[in-house]
């Protein structure tokens, strides 16, 4: 009887699932990113969809989002079983080059041209995407530098300039810490979130030099140089001086919990990439009304000039598999990813496409233009270390950098463990 | 007669404090998930919502709420029936006939409790691949009834043990096969450990998280940790929200339990692990 | 016993009991027990999950023993299996006794104290993480309005508070569950004991040392392996309330073993963590086993 039951409820099942997992498509191509929360990325790449699908009835784009924590996660498990999607996303950098040398990413450059959407996008931008000059990945969505945004209201409110050194960044902190506002949203369960930081003032103390030479291993360069040890010491200053609010070590920026203290007037300052203004845009559109940023503060006697700016030229890069059996539509895809329409939409939603050179013309917004030529204007943009560094040293980074955070580490504890590792990784035991 | 009502106000005190700590939490969740996202940022956690907002259960269900839930019933029902089958069978033999491997047999499924689910994730991830049902609900049964047979074997055992053995001897006195004697002796016998056995897998499998994590992708394939996992990230701005996922996907096992609770509190009990 | 070859073919003893075990056997073999080897063997290489696998013998064992986030990991593990064991099982008798009581409410009591272990750990992960939450969590909201906010802790946040945080949420999902275990066995010791001591004159106290927690024994020790397995390999809450952060100061091996595989891919030394974590709580459940099925054979115990 049970046994009848049981069978029954299997095959009921089966057929269930069968029925609903045929589709009556010519073609299918997978497409996966992170993009779960409403906003720029995400309405664009919809967007794209739709038009295209419209053009090739015959083909269906399923698209997966995955959310951030679990991408790198799921994408990797996927390409170790031969299980990839068609199209995916990622960072560039690192852990391309890891997909890459594991033969899953399909080399696009010579289909780039042919479809003449080479030209759509930035030459600096592809850079992070190639390997050499062969286009593994393109940059879509966003071209992005750390800003510190703030609330002008409050600044107004307890007459306060904007800090152009780290000396005036303490006396403002100071003021705020008074009238109870915390400095910066920060929320840095993440981690990327708190590298930011430390990047900006590594670069402030020892000019870009001293992370490209500890970087490349060369003139002397080593994470262990008082560039990384100062960068600790102001860090962990800034912590003693309550900068952060409270029980930041656990918060989680995916979920909002930094921006929720800006939005409830909790806090004045907020250090992220330039897209927070999309995001902001799309959660809380009337606070953009009182909400301008500035560039991170200079270091008195510092050797970095205090213009330079941290980010990305590309944040995204979409991929095309190596197995994928219809790379001629997936490349047309792209194309759809980075047309003039995808431009309106990216720039409508506050993001700057990292596509040509002349993207400064299609903006309209003024604050949108200023952001533009912030991220834009500057001569040297520091790239994320975390994407920068190879994926096992970047974790270092981002671990020291947490442990300097929550004052568990020494400055000097925190670099050298850094240049250890840096010098097992490259084998120079 | 003071100690006495000073006893019975500590056991009181005992009580209502224990009330709130296990009551107050689904509270909380429940008023928040009516509050607007803004309003639950301004006003304090504890304050009613100032009117109730059912749009954020509109926005859940709308987000494909009933399609995790028809998975996970699917999923679920399906695994425990399983599990009672195959489960009893082992058990029967385990527990009632003597031979040579029984105690080993035995042992091996008992030791199973103790082996942690994390250490099988990748081969059992490059199993279901070779299968051809990765990402499919069928690749969840599998290792769902894997790793609810340990501890089914080890109630079941425990209870078919002290089954007469009389019982069985006059079936068996009858001409009854050994299949006769499963189906018309053991098991309407043994109906109460089956029930444990089936509650307790059902509570697991319908909250099991990690399996579904690694082996389902499609959105329309999901279950309803998976989707409230992927909720999470999707709209981790609005908390309101959130917890209006969260009281949906615990809405189902609790509302069993409200009407069947006599039954469940039953099955829970009587067949439970003894010594 | 009479000759067996009347008998047809399927209904021979060792083909039948074959027969009844296969299925079993064979979901088990598949998916439990297969496994173990395989993931040994994925612990003799370097491998990156996608890319090849490069054979390094015992390489990964070698640096298990000096890494040291697998033995804060290991003590991670252990200091959830003894609270665990010292505040679920306690609360799970104390509250099973309430409800088995003649106290005037159980009936409610027994529906409300039974919902924590209804909900999934991942929805109580995320339910805790609005509870602990720093600025508008209701902990400390609630801290702030009876006018303790001197007692703020950073409960996700600090290293040294963050594990014991983690660990309470655990236990406010685990105790209804030995609540019912308890319910049970309680259920079943005869009134005729309970009626005797009464009429002897002694104490409440006294009659739970006596008479009670004596026979609830087996249970007990049942309930002490089951939370003892159950934290060694525990994953889940950990995974969604604080991802054994910050600076893995409330990592557990099951936590690191997934971060190192899956985060990090390095599958091999996942593989490696894997191996130990399971070798680790079979030699302990072991031991455990011996110790009280001992006691209780000396004792005269139930079977």
């Amino acid at each position: 009887m049970l046994k009848r039951a049981t069978m029954c409820l299997f095959v009921i099942s089966l057929l269930l699932g069968m029925s609903l997992g045929v589709y009556a498509q010519d073609i299918n191509l997978t497409l996966w990113h992170i993009h779960t929360n409403v906003g720029a990325a995400q309405n664009t790449i919809q967007d794209a969809i739709r038009r295209f699908e419209t053009d090739y009835p015959n083909v269906k784009i399923e698209e997966v989002q995955i959310i951030n924590d679990e991408y790198k996660t799921k994408l990797m498990i996927a390409m170790g079983a031969n299980d990839e999607p068609d199209i995916f996303m990622s960072w560039g950098g690192g852990p391309l080059e890891t997909y890459i040398s594991a033969g899953k990413v399909w080399d696009m450059t010579d289909a780039l041209v042919e479809e003449g959407i080479y030209d759509n996008f930035l030459p600096v931008a592809l850079d992070l995407g190639s390997v050499g000059d062969r286009v593994y990945g393109v940059p879509i969505t966003n071209m992005v530098a750390a800003l510190v945004f703030y609330r002008t209201d409050i600044f107004e409110n307890l007459n306060l300039d904007i800090p152009t050194t780290y000396t005036e960044l303490l006396e403002v902190m100071a003021v705020l810490n008074d009238n109870n506002i915390t400095p910066f949203a920060l929320a840095n369960a993440n981690k990327w979130t708190g590298s930011m930081y430390y990047m900006y003032l590594a670069d402030r103390i020892g000019g870009p030099e001293a992370f490209y030479k500890a970087m490349m291993r060369t003139d002397g360069g080593s994470f262990a140089s008082e560039a990384f040890i100062k960068a600790g010491e102001y860090l962990q200053e800034l912590v003693k001086n309550n900068a952060f609010p409270r029980g930041f070590q656990s918060m989680d920026e995916d979920l909002a919990q930094s921006r929720n203290l800006l939005y409830t007037d909790r806090a004045a300052m907020y250090l992220m990439g330039s897209w927070a203004w999309g995001t902001i845009k799309a959660e809380n559109e009337s606070l953009l009304e009182k909400l301008d940023f500035f560039v991170f503060p200079g270091v008195d006697g510092g050797l970095g000039d205090p213009s330079n700016l941290v980010g990305t030229p590309g944040d995204n890069y979409f991929s095309v598999a190596q197995k994928c059996e219809h790379k001629e539509y997936a490349i047309k895809f792209l194309g759809y990813l980075s047309d003039e329409n995808a431009v309106e939409m990216l720039i409508a939603n506050g993001h700057i496409p990292p596509f040509g050179e002349d993207i400064g013309s299609k903006i309209d917004d003024p604050m949108m233009k200023k952001l533009y030529q912030a991220v834009s204007g500057s001569d040297a943009v520091q790239l994320w270390y975390d994407q920068s560094l190879p994926p096992e040293l970047a974790q270092v980074h981002l671990d020291t950098t947490q442990a300097l955070f929550g004052l568990e580490m020494t400055p000097e504890e925190a670099a050298q463990t850094m240049e250890e590792a840096a010098r097992r990784y490259h084998g120079e035991n | 007669m003071i100690q006495k009502s000073l006893k019975h106000l500590g056991l009181y005190i005992f009580a209502a404090a224990w009330f709130l700590i296990s009551f107050y939490p689904f509270v909380f969740m429940v008023i928040t998930s009516l509050k607007g996202r803004m309003e639950f940022l301004i006003k304090p956690v504890w304050a009613f919502p100032e009117q109730f907002l059912y749009t954020n259960y509109i926005r859940v269900i709308e987000g494909g709420f009933f399609r995790f839930f028809f998975n996970s019933v699917s999923v679920s029902v399906i695994s425990v029936s399983i599990i009672i089958l195959v489960s009893s069978l082992a058990s029967y033999i385990i527990s009632r006939v003597r031979f040579r491997l029984s105690s080993l047999v035995y042992g091996v499924f008992v030791a199973g409790m103790m082996i942690p689910i994390h250490i099988t994730l990748i081969p059992v991830y490059n199993l279901t691949r070779a299968l051809g049902i990765y990402d499919s609900l069928a690749a969840l049964v599998g290792p769902y009834v894997a790793f609810s047979l340990p501890i089914s074997v080890f109630v079941l055992v425990g209870f078919m043990r002290d089954i007469p053995l009389e019982l069985e001897e006059a079936a068996v006195m009858d001409g009854a096969s050994r299949m006769q004697i499963y189906t018309k002796v053991v098991m309407p016998l043994s109906k109460p450990a089956l029930s444990t056995v089936a509650i307790y897998s059902f509570i697991l499998l319908w909250n099991e998280f990690i399996y579904a994590l690694v082996l389902l992708t499609s959105k329309h394939n999901w279950n309803l940790t998976m989707g409230l996992w992927n909720f999470h990230g999707q709209y981790s701005i609005d908390i309101p929200l959130i917890m209006a996922t969260l009281t949906l996907a615990a809405l189902p096992l609790i509302l069993i339990y409200f009407f069947l609770q006599e039954q469940v509190i039953r099955g829970m009990t009587t067949g439970a692990l003894k010594g | 016993m009479k000759g067996l070859d009347h008998l047809p073919w399927y209904r021979r003893p060792g083909v039948t009991i074959s027969l009844f075990l296969a299925p079993a056997l064979f979901f088990f073999a598949l998916y439990v027990l297969a496994p173990i080897p395989v993931s040994f063997y994925y612990s003799l290489f370097r491998w990156d999950g996608i890319g090849e696998r490069v054979f390094i013998g015992f390489q990964n064992w070698r640096e298990l023993t000096q890494d040291p986030i697998f033995w804060r990991a290991l003590k991670n593990n252990v200091t959830l299996v003894v609270i665990s064991i010292l505040v679920q099982l306690p609360m799970g008798i104390a509250l099973a006794l309430l409800l088995t009581s003649r106290f005037r409410w159980r009936k409610l009591l027994k529906t409300i104290y039974v919902l924590p272990y209804l909900m999934s750990a991942v929805a109580i992960g995320m339910l805790w993480r609005y509870i602990y939450e720093p600025t508008f969590g209701l902990l400390n909201m609630f801290l702030e309005a009876i006018g303790r906010s001197n007692w703020i802790l950073d409960w996700l946040g600090d290293p040294k508070v963050v594990l014991y945080s983690v660990i309470n949420a655990i236990n406010w999902q685990f105790i209804p569950f030995y609540m019912l275990l308890f319910m049970a066995a309680l259920v079943g010791i005869p009134d005729e004991l309970y009626e005797a001591a009464k009429i002897d004159g002694a104490s409440a106290w006294k009659v739970f040392w006596t008479i009670t927690l004596p026979l609830l024994w087996p249970t007990v020790t049942n309930a002490a392996i089951l939370s003892l397995v159950g934290s060694l390999k525990y994953f889940d809450l950990i995974h969604v309330l604080s991802g054994g952060g910050p600076s893995h100061a409330s990592e557990l091996m099951a936590t690191y073993m997934y971060k190192r595989s899956f985060q990090h891919f390095r599958m091999g030394y996942g593989s490696t963590v894997a191996v130990a974590l399971f070798t680790i709580g079979f030699v302990l459940s072991m031991v455990f086993l011996r110790a009280t099925r001992c006691r209780e054979y000396e004792g005269g115990g139930k079977r």
